[in-house]
């Protein structure tokens, strides 16, 4: 196979596994924790975002609202962080289920407390 | 299927298509954000007619719409590590292409918004310098989505992904591994 200049072993051998991992860099069963970062900052900036309506424009946008977009919003981004850490582990033997459970844990005492004593 | 030649190692390929999609899903819930601003922008200006450029609601809106064409540009500037994601003649993947092109008519069209309303202070949602937001989000989400089958194709080629089981899917999947998704001879 013919690999990008830089790698094998100058035109006569194949690729070898080293040359592999060099091409791969990080790989993406070892990114849970920049996953789990970026799904708390999609949730974070959720709230940031549904909070700007309705501290600064509570006659035009309800606290209710803003509470009922950030649930469903905060579900979606659930899902899509579960399917993110599955696809990136599936045929891998790492395994974050715990970091996820206890992630998602986090988020949806969050958004409990959110909705019932934020805004109002 | 026609079996697509193989430029870098397998492993490789299916690390490097991993990583677009996790980008994707970043700049997807990007998309997500500006949908829900769009109701809260919306509301707002039911109540109060024409505001300025510089409140929460168009902070919000305008800087999804400069963070998305950039993303996928980023996006796009990693994708040239992957051979099968090239478009005709070696260039960019045509679903990408459409993506940035759509985003970026939405970035421009900041500006051409706010001539707009410098002269006429309205702020109906139908008038012609808001239809290019929304015409440019409609193509960005064309592309993205032949773009995001054409990686989930080559991943099931790879075995790294479960092919599906309903035939008019599997017939999706494979015209968009020969780049065909929404023509037949433009790939």
């Amino acid at each position: 196979m013919t690999l990008p200049k830089g790698f094998g072993s100058g035109g006569g051998g194949g690729t070898g596994s080293a040359d592999v991992e060099r091409m791969i860099g990080k790989r993406v069963e070892n990114m849970s924790g920049f996953i789990t970062l970026a799904y708390l900052a999609a949730w974070g900036a959720t709230f940031g975002g549904t909070a700007a309506g309705y501290f600064y424009y509570p006659w035009a946008y309800p606290t209710n609202s803003g509470h009922f977009a950030f649930i469903v919003l905060t579900i979606i981004e659930s899902i899509g962080y579960i399917f993110c850490i599955k696809v990136m582990q599936e045929g891998s033997n790492k395994n974050s289920n715990r970091l996820v459970a206890g992630v998602l844990a986090f988020t949806a005492v969050g958004t409990l407390y959110i909705s019932m004593y934020v805004g109002f | 299927m026609a079996q697509m030649p193989a430029l870098i190692p397998k492993e490789v390929e299916i690390q490097r298509l991993k990583k677009i999609w996790l980008m994707i899903l970043a700049l997807g819930s990007i998309a997500a954000s500006v949908e829900v601003d769009n109701f809260v922008d919306g509301s707002l200006h039911q109540t109060s007619i024409r505001d300025s450029a510089f409140t929460p609601a168009h902070w919000w809106l305008y800087s999804h719409f400069i963070a998305l064409p950039l993303g996928w540009s980023a996006c796009a500037m990693y994708d040239r590590k992957v051979p099968i994601l090239r478009g005709p003649n070696n260039s960019i993947n045509t679903g990408l292409k459409m993506t940035i092109l759509g985003y970026l008519a939405t970035m421009f069209t900041i500006g051409i918004n706010e001539m707009w309303h410098f002269w006429f202070v309205e702020e109906i949602f139908s008038v012609p310098n808001h239809w290019m937001f929304n015409m440019g989000v409609v193509v960005a989400f064309m592309g993205a989505l032949a773009y995001v089958v054409r990686i989930y194709a080559r991943l099931i080629e790879l075995g790294a992904e479960t092919p599906g089981e309903n035939p008019y899917i599997a017939e999706m999947y494979k015209m968009a591994l020969e780049g065909k998704l929404y023509s037949r001879t433009i790939p």
